[in-house]
């Protein structure tokens, strides 16, 4: 497996209890399925256990047998068992007698309220570990959606690749230079327009990162109208692919130009214009 | 029942531990049996088994539940909870995951932790009950003279971290304690000490290193 291995450090921290729970968690995930790790850890536990084992010891009441045997369900003990009891039985019979009638509602109820809690305990632990599960699930779940966005946006890239590439092929598609007003930089890409599919692409590299507050705007004129063809930003690398839809009631264009307007676009064309289109034939001459 | 546990093993992860098989001479005195064993029969509902494997544990589970709730009343509810749970769910004991006594001292920790827990978080603020047990009015007994019915190498590996515990500097056998006993965190034991969190992983790296060690040269 792919996960780094937990260290003799961590191993003994989480033997010993005193990671924090997120981490404790994490690491117990990685042990159901790092037999290495498991290893190391079974062999801090013990040593943590030997911890426990080591301290001074105490003896627990005689009582208390009587009480776990009877919360635990075990009517029937052993004959060694009842050896050993059963002359303390006899000679404490008539005060059991009396005792259990006075007291035998608050035993049975405090064996009950016990062994309630015992489940309870066991159904806590129970919880946590589903909850553990439910959390490593979710974190499955949310890489399985990212991974599916990504192939959801990988499959619209293409697709619109393929789209832009029959645009380049059709004899109907008008494929003009986009060309910087100052002179020495020239070329910077080129606009397809596409009469069949109604769709238009913008595609340009060496923009400048514009400030905050402004944007690029793309304008075409028809008629001696301009229509505005959305706005749009260059990534990192000053490359911009933009592509939009040819406005309604237009089937063809004049001219194109790249404005800078402020953010979110302008209605009307006001900024100063820093590209404009022109047909690659007269580029060439040029 | 009274028979002989199967060698069927304790159905597990990935594959089946399987135990020695008594003789059937033996039957009758299950004392010797591992603890392992033992278990085994009590997942077929050996309540002799049962009771061999509370009678020889019982001490070190009430002295660890006491060493943290610091109370014998509720060190006794505790003692009771983890060996019903031990009779009633059996099969949570994973053979393969280590030693019985592994198992038994977690299960152990863990409940007396709930119980600290459930009664809010104020030992924790405090440190919890953690003063030294020499201390206690309760009688002390040294491990050297009971249990005869645990192993030799298991008294002699209690002897050996008790050992070592007492040459371990004040303040990692303190780090340790509050882990173990006290369920803190690194930051809430750097919190209750009031030392950086630093100086904390390391008494306790240090701490876990010179028991393992002195476990080592023991075998």
């Amino acid at each position: 497996m792919d996960a780094p291995h937990i260290t003799q450090e961590q191993a003994d921290e989480y033997a010993i209890g005193s990671l924090e729970p997120e981490l404790a968690r994490a690491i117990a995930l990685h042990l159901a399925e790092c037999s290495r790790c498991r290893d190391m850890v079974r062999e801090a536990e013990r040593v943590a256990a030997l911890l426990a084992a080591s301290q001074p010891l105490r003896r627990a009441s005689p009582r208390l047998r009587s009480r776990v045997f009877a919360a635990a369900g075990i009517r029937k003990p052993g004959p060694a068992w009842r050896a050993f009891t059963i002359g303390r039985a006899a000679a404490g019979l008539a005060a059991i007698i009396i005792a259990v009638g006075a007291f035998s509602g608050m035993l049975g109820l405090r064996t009950q309220v016990n062994a309630l809690r015992s489940q309870n305990a066991d159904l806590q632990r129970q919880i946590d570990e589903a909850l553990s599960q439910k959390v490593a699930l979710a974190a499955l779940t949310q890489k399985l959606e990212d991974q599916q966005a990504v192939a959801a946006e990988l499959r619209e890239t293409l697709k619109s690749d393929s789209e832009l590439f029959i645009a380049l092929i059709s004899p109907n598609s008008q494929v003009a230079a986009v060309v910087s007003v100052s002179p020495e930089r020239g070329s910077i890409g080129r606009l397809v327009w596409d009469e069949d599919q109604k769709r238009v692409w913008f595609v340009a590299s060496q923009l400048r990162q514009l400030p905050p507050g402004e944007t690029y705007q793309l304008w075409v004129n028809s008629g001696g109208r301009y229509y505005s063809l959305g706005t749009f930003a260059p990534d990192d690398a000053g490359f911009a692919r933009y592509e939009t839809r040819v406005p309604e009631g237009i089937t063809s264009y004049d001219t194109a130009v790249v404005t800078i307007e402020r953010a979110g676009g302008s209605p009307v064309r006001e900024g100063p214009t820093v590209f404009f289109v022109t047909e690659l034939s007269r580029l060439t001459r040029n | 029942m009274d028979g002989n546990p199967t060698p069927a093993g304790i159905r597990n992860l990935d594959r089946t531990v399987e135990f020695a098989r008594p003789a059937d001479a033996a039957l009758a005195d299950r004392t010797d049996w591992p603890d392992e064993t033992l278990m085994l029969a009590i997942l077929e509902r050996d309540q002799h088994a049962f009771a061999v494997l509370y009678d020889r544990y019982v001490d070190l589970v009430y002295s660890a539940a006491y060493r943290i709730l610091g109370d014998p009343g509720l060190a006794e509810d505790t003692t009771q909870d983890v060996f019903v749970r031990l009779w009633r769910r059996p099969e949570t004991f994973i053979a393969e995951r280590g030693r019985f006594i592994s198992w038994l001292m977690s299960v152990t920790r863990n409940r007396a932790l709930d119980e600290v827990r459930a009664r809010g978080r104020r030992w924790k603020r405090e440190g919890g009950p953690l003063g030294d047990p020499a201390e206690s009015a309760e009688p002390v007994f040294h491990a050297a003279a009971l249990d005869p019915g645990a192993t030799a190498e298991l008294n002699e590996e209690r002897l050996a971290v008790r050992r070592a515990l007492n040459e371990l500097p004040p303040e990692q056998r303190r780090a340790l304690e509050l882990a173990y006993f006290g369920g803190l965190t690194q930051q809430e034991i750097a919190a209750v000490l009031r030392e950086p969190l630093g100086t904390i992983k390391t008494r306790i790296r240090l701490g876990m290193q010179k028991l393992r060690r002195c476990l080592e040269r023991g075998r």
